[in-house]
């Protein structure tokens, strides 16, 4: 496909590989925050660790919306889907994300009718054919996913269709990052940013990291070359004293964003004062809820969702490889009691957590590096 | 799927685009026909699907959208800034 099999010419990724060899410092450590769950994968996926030199560390971001939801809106979930009128509907991934008490998919087995969608539209679709149930859509997301949701709400609304609702869990990109900057156990030198978040809010709002932060950040594609490409443009950035947001993934990304999709997520949510982030703690206007106008289509008020906190599991260490601070293969349950088949932590469930990419991908090259080290 | 994949590299497509519930892993795919506000697209691996396209309307047959959950969000233009050259 135009645009999209070029990033992936593997001359090219050599060239650019050996490109940052030569551009690096061999005296200092490049430590490098890859923002967005897609991206992991697409490292793991496509062996980047492999092509960057040993002076660059690639550290996996809070982008997975799965592995950040606090097992407390599992929980609410749950309770919902377990109701006797309701069809429940969610993403595939959402099935195995282990709540307290158990996961979708064993709620299912034991006859809640949960049904898997690919897209919020087929959950409206589904309230359209069935009239005389009540069909609540479980969204989860950035903000690539939240346009999807706020589109369907607004083709619910115009149709006047009374049987639907959503569950809102959307949580927005910068107020983590911000967090993570915040926080001391984290020493950083740049972010690779992420594109499909950005071909909606653009590039601008990144500009704190800069400004308030002195990090740069390059907003990047997802295809190998892409990721290459802009850790280059991270390095060149620190070896020459800059320090700005960039956009390598100019062919997606305009700098202002999807206006349309912003004033569709205007029109359809307002900012929670806070939200519970699975390692990261309650984060001020980091989630979406529903605004008053779409207020008749929130599972959270039709149901009145308790708001329950639940601690998470006690050998989990999902927080510390969320902020960074553990690689996933250094988390005490990783590959023995959590592994992709049976999760632990929500990080081993979506094929985009950090732990999942390491386990399916990347892990042989860790033992790669161990067997190595013992020599 | 997993036999048409093995032949397309890092394919990201309507039936395998990595996880559905990714932040941020849009698909790529071009626009084959236009209905009302939806287009027929089609990802890499040749699959179709209806994708709403309100969102980035308006839409031209042959144009490559970013889709994500059945909705476009994003479209694909040329970007001389996107000039692969080896020295970046």
């Amino acid at each position: 496909m135009k645009y999209v099999s070029e990033f992936r010419n593997a001359d090219l990724a050599r060239a650019v590989s050996a490109e940052i060899a030569s551009t690096v410092d061999p005296n200092r450590h490049y430590k490098l925050m890859e923002v967005c769950g897609g991206h992991t994968h697409t490292i793991y996926r496509h062996g980047i660790k492999d092509l960057l030199p040993d002076q660059i560390e690639l550290v996996h971001g809070p982008g997975c919306p799965v592995c950040v939801l606090p097992m407390g809106r599992v929980d609410e979930g749950i309770s919902i889907a377990e109701k006797p009128e309701v069809i429940f509907t969610c993403f595939g991934d959402m099935m195995r994300v282990p709540g307290s008490k158990g996961n979708l998919l064993e709620v299912k087995a034991e006859g809640a009718d949960i049904r898997m969608v690919y897209s919020p539209l087929d959950a409206l679709r589904i309230a359209r054919e069935n009239p005389d149930r009540e069909v609540v859509f479980y969204a989860i997301g950035f903000e690539t996913t939240a346009p999807s949701t706020a589109l369907t709400l607004q083709r619910a609304k115009k149709e006047g269709i009374e049987n639907f609702s959503v569950f809102c869990n959307h949580v927005t990109i910068v107020p983590p990052v911000r967090a993570l900057l915040d926080s001391p156990d984290l020493r950083l030198d740049g972010f690779i940013g992420p594109g499909h978040v950005s071909t909606v809010i653009g590039c601008r709002p990144y500009e704190f990291m800069p400004m308030d932060y002195g990090k740069p950040c390059v907003v990047a594609g997802f295809e190998p070359l892409d990721l290459l490409q802009s850790a280059l443009m991270l390095i060149r950035q620190i070896d020459e004293g800059r320090c700005e947001v960039e956009n390598q993934y100019g062919r997606a990304v305009p700098w202002e964003g999807n206006l349309q999709a912003l004033t569709a997520m205007s029109e359809v949510f307002e900012l929670r004062p806070y939200f519970e982030w699975r390692g990261l703690g309650f984060i001020a206007q980091s989630a979406l809820k529903l605004s008053p106008e779409y207020a008749a289509f929130d599972s959270e008020l039709r149901y009145s969702t308790p708001g329950v906190r639940v601690a998470d599991p006690k050998a989990c260490q999902c927080g510390e490889v969320l902020k960074g601070v553990l690689k996933p293969h250094e988390c005490r349950v990783f590959g023995t009691s959590c592994t992709p088949e049976k999760p632990l932590g929500a990080l081993m469930v979506s094929s985009e957590g950090a732990c999942a990419a390491y386990f399916n991908f990347g892990r042989r090259a860790e033992e790669r590096v161990e067997i190595g080290s013992k020599k | 799927m997993e036999r048409e994949l093995s032949t397309i590299s890092g394919a990201c497509t309507f039936e395998h685009d990595g996880c559905i519930t990714c932040s941020d892993a849009g698909i790529p795919a071009k626009v084959i026909s236009l209905s009302g506000d939806d287009a027929l697209c089609e990802d890499e691996a040749g699959e179709r699907a209806e994708i709403a396209i309100e969102l980035v309307a308006p839409v031209e047959i042959g144009e490559i959208l970013i889709t994500h959950g059945g909705v476009a969000i994003g479209r694909v233009t040329k970007n001389e800034a996107d000039k692969l050259k080896a020295d970046g």
